[in-house]
């Protein structure tokens, strides 16, 4: 049983990227995320993929902890390159071989549909590397704070985030724990069709279970003594405040490289 | 200003549910002066914790009146947050009072719930985690802590709320020797600093650092006083299930034969007086010499091991599922992560060493140094990544063999209790019988064997009651029985005795020490010295994932205590008294060692 998880990718080193407000950089990684939809010729590609790989080389990330970030997509990403490949019809014909034919249609979705969530996989991974979990929930709180004025608790929300992130490792932690003791006590936790599965499961999730109801109650126990009482009135450690020069500076080659990818769309 | 009462309580009664006969306090009075330090002693269930709970407005008392700060929280419940910013509380779960994943930012919850400035946060996470030790970790993750560090940083997350009274519900009962002692030395700093601590504890050696000491029973004050005036009264402190401290233990034991010492917690003050006593009748010194090696060197060796290790070694960044042959795949993700830079530290290296059959061998170390590493791969739960692990002469890499080892250890984890899981106590101690394939007849008489040992009840109504409506002692016990009805020749116990109370802690060595004699081989991982000293045949000392030593007790606290984490009581104080210059005949290690020694140096 090797569960080991962390919450968070974030890797700690001084760059222009790591200092950006968390807000900016929030919104910048979404925006840029969307805009790679758009991307669907050499062009729109080269601009988008120059925006990427400047990103990253400004966040001082090792290329090797950026990849590994994306490496579980992968395989998902090929295969559906694959049926892109195969199962375009659009264009004429470049290859055939038997019933198989490669379209040029399909070349280009299968090279542009990769590529196109390769720079969105690679911008997702970058801003996690970048930013402390704490510091994303924060920026969004305060992204979404105007919501509060519909009644949406936003704060609670994102205190929750919070919590559930602070106790993934704790419970999969735990969830080992048991695992071992019970395979000790010779529980047999191979499947053997589905409901000797379920049945074998139990001496395995009722303890997590009630592992998770004792967690919630001294936590709830814990943030009471600590004098927390909603959303209303906190303050933040946090102080975000927008650096002109910088996170203006940021905002603005992002702006930039919007107009060109608008440009091109419309122009090209 | 110094003796200005600031929680004041008044005939306080609590009970949790409606039921008369089910009050955790009944009838409470007392008062907490400003800028003292109390410590609050008493078994499971004797109310400690409510006691605290009340004097930071987590509960409101049922009965009686409290008066916090001169805030009555029933009355005036609009102003809770008023009482619980002044009385900052710390909790026993390490685990369940954070809620964030960075360390600075944890520290920062209280302030920031309290509407602090910005800046005013920032200053006081500073002032905070300087004052526990922990600023240089102020954006580690919690999890990647250990126990002690974790507790240092909610210490940390209550001095941020600038609290008048800091209430400790036992911090240190989770944690290793040094934790505690961060623990001791934070608590003391803080109490030169001015502010007030109500501390819950089960070690008496925290409560002689007290100024007060208040001990509970059954929700009643029993004892109240300094510490000399609490520990003087020794019978009461027993009957509420408590331990004496060490050296009032000794200076009771030796009332007959050296009476008149003075009945102190002070180790140079007591060795100083029975120094001089000891110095008219005996020149021991000159003979001073230590005992060869004896009990656990005689074991037999010849292939009579139950485990061995040789040179088994273990990390995490490549470990290989024990339920699988490692496929074509996983060795070349295997040679992959090789050639990779390493990516977890190596949890063992090198580790080689013999379970005699027979024998209880301690396992120990400080945190970290892989302990619970080693027992995993005993139990044949985790396979070496090189070296071999035996398990009664059987590879535990060999998979046709794996059941048979499995049917011959037996492994209690840490906080065995939490993988209780079935309807009835019946039905989670028939678990493990019941997989072995065993007619359901023998199942029962396994069961209810089990039950036995441990100490628990078989009578039809209690092996029916849900395990879960147990309390924490006895659901350690059921869980304990869970595996002791496997009835394996060979047990691992990991921590058996953590966060038990005194009384429990007595019980479970007992249990341990039953054991023993019924002729199991036992593997004990543990914190205490003492308990090594007096239980174990062997040692087995780990530091950062090696040996660092392997001997006797005897032979290991005497030639080579630089490699443990401590030494026992018994020794600390025999050295204490060489050094006011009565050397005793040859060292001891426990409680009955020392008596004897001193008595058979006086007649001598």
């Amino acid at each position: 049983m090797g569960v080991r998880v962390s919450a968070g990718s974030y890797y700690s080193v001084a760059s222009p990227i790591h200092a950006l407000d968390p807000r900016v950089k929030l919104l910048i990684a979404i925006f840029f995320m969307v805009s790679c939809l758009f991307v669907d010729d050499i062009a729109t590609l080269a601009v988008a993929g120059a925006f990427c790989i400047g990103a990253i080389l400004a966040a001082r990330v090792p290329l090797g902890r950026l990849l590994a970030q994306i490496r579980p997509v992968i395989a998902f990403l090929l295969l559906t390159s694959l049926l892109n490949l195969f199962f375009v019809h659009t264009g004429e014909v470049v290859v055939a071989l038997g019933p198989l034919a490669l379209h040029s249609g399909g070349i280009a979705a299968a090279a542009f549909y990769t590529m196109r969530f390769l720079l969105l996989l690679l911008m997702g991974s970058l801003l996690m590397l970048t930013t402390q979990a704490m510091a994303l929930t924060d920026a969004a709180e305060r992204l979404l704070s105007p919501l509060t004025r519909l009644g949406l608790p936003v704060g609670e929300l994102c205190l929750v985030l919070s919590i559930a992130l602070r106790f993934v490792p704790t419970l999969a932690r735990e969830a080992q724990h048991i695992a071992v003791a019970q395979t000790a006590r010779g529980a047999a936790l191979e499947g053997k069709g589905a409901l000797a599965y379920a049945r074998a499961c139990v001496p395995l999730v009722v303890p997590l279970f009630a592992s998770a109801l004792r967690h919630a109650e001294h936590l709830a126990r814990a943030m009471d003594a600590r004098c927390y009482t909603g959303g209303t009135g906190r303050t933040h450690y946090h102080a975000l405040r927008l650096d002109i020069r910088h996170d203006g500076a940021a905002a603005a080659l992002f702006a930039t490289y919007l107009i060109m990818l608008a440009a091109l769309k419309f122009i090209g | 200003m110094e003796n200005e009462p600031i929680i004041e309580l008044e005939n306080v009664r609590f009970s949790y549910s409606d039921q008369p006969g089910d009050e955790a306090l009944r009838g409470i009075s007392l008062s907490i002066e400003a800028g003292t330090y109390t410590c609050v002693l008493g078994g499971n269930g004797s109310g400690k914790s409510t006691l605290v709970q009340i004097m930071n407005a987590l509960v409101a008392p049922t009965e009686g009146s409290a008066r916090i700060f001169g805030i009555d929280p029933v009355a005036e419940p609009e102003r809770l947050i008023e009482i619980r910013r002044q009385a900052a509380m710390v909790f026993q779960h390490v685990d369940d009072q954070m809620v964030t994943s960075i360390v600075a930012d944890d520290v920062a919850f209280g302030p920031e719930n309290l509407g602090v400035p910005q800046r005013e946060i920032v200053r006081r996470v500073d002032e905070a985690l300087a004052a526990v030790d922990m600023a240089a970790l102020a954006q580690a993750d919690p999890a990647d802590l250990s126990g002690g560090q974790r507790q240092r940083v909610a210490i940390a997350g209550a001095l941020a709320m600038q609290p008048r009274v800091l209430l400790l519900d036992e911090p240190a009962a989770m944690l290793d020797a040094p934790g505690r002692a961060a623990i001791q030395r934070i608590a003391a700093d803080l109490v030169a600093r001015g502010i007030t601590i109500v501390h819950v504890t089960h070690f008496m050696d925290d409560a002689l650092r007290a100024d007060r000491v208040i001990a509970l029973d059954q929700g009643r004050v029993a004892l109240d006083g300094t510490p000399g005036d609490v520990f003087s009264q020794r019978d009461a402190i027993r009957a509420l299930g408590l331990e004496l401290p060490f050296t009032i233990q000794l200076v009771e034991r030796l009332s007959d034969a050296v009476p008149g010492l003075p009945v102190t917690a002070d180790a140079e003050e007591l060795a100083g007086a029975l120094a001089s006593r000891l110095a008219t009748t005996t020149t021991v010194a000159a003979t001073a010499e230590t005992v060869p090696a004896a009990a656990g060197s005689s074991v037999a060796r010849n292939g009579n091991d139950a485990v061995t290790f040789e040179r088994a070694t273990f990390s995490y960044a490549d470990e290989h599922d024990p339920r699988r042959r490692p496929g074509l795949f996983a060795r070349l993700r295997g040679r992959a992560s090789r050639t990779a830079a390493p990516r977890g530290p190596l949890a063992l290296a090198n580790v080689s060493f013999a379970l005699p059959r027979g024998s209880l061998t301690a396992l120990i170390g400080r945190t970290g140094s892989g302990k619970s590493t080693t027992v995993e791969l005993a139990c044949a739960l985790k396979v070496p990544n090189a070296g071999t692990v035996r398990v009664n002469g059987i590879d535990t890499t060999d998979l046709e063999r794996r059941s048979a080892i499995r049917s011959s250890i037996g492994y209690v984890g840490q906080f065995p209790e939490r993988q209780l899981f079935a309807a009835t106590v019946f039905e989670d101690v028939a678990f493990g019988p019941r997989n072995l394939g065993l007619t359901e007849a023998e199942v029962e008489q396994r069961v209810l064997r089990a039950l036995d040992a441990v100490g628990l009840p078989t009578a039809p109504d209690f092996i029916a009651r849900s395990p879960f409506a147990l309390s924490g002692g006895q659901q350690r016990n059921v869980a304990i029985a869970g595996v002791l009805a496997m009835e394996t020749p060979l047990l691992v116990l990991d921590e058996p005795m953590a966060g038990l109370d005194p009384r429990g802690r007595a019980r479970m060595k007992e249990l341990i020490g039953s054991l023993k004699t019924n002729g199991s081989t036992i593997l004990l991982v543990t914190h205490s010295m003492d308990d090594v000293a007096e239980l174990a045949d062997r040692v087995v000392a780990l530091d950062h994932g090696a040996v660092a030593a392997i001997g006797t007790p005897r032979d290991l606290f005497l030639n080579n205590s630089d490699l443990l984490p401590g030494i026992p009581d018994a020794l600390a104080f025999s050295r204490v008294l060489a050094s006011q210059g009565a050397q005793l005949a040859s060292e001891p290690l426990t409680l009955d060692e020392l008596v004897e020694e001193v008595l058979h140096g006086r007649t001598r």
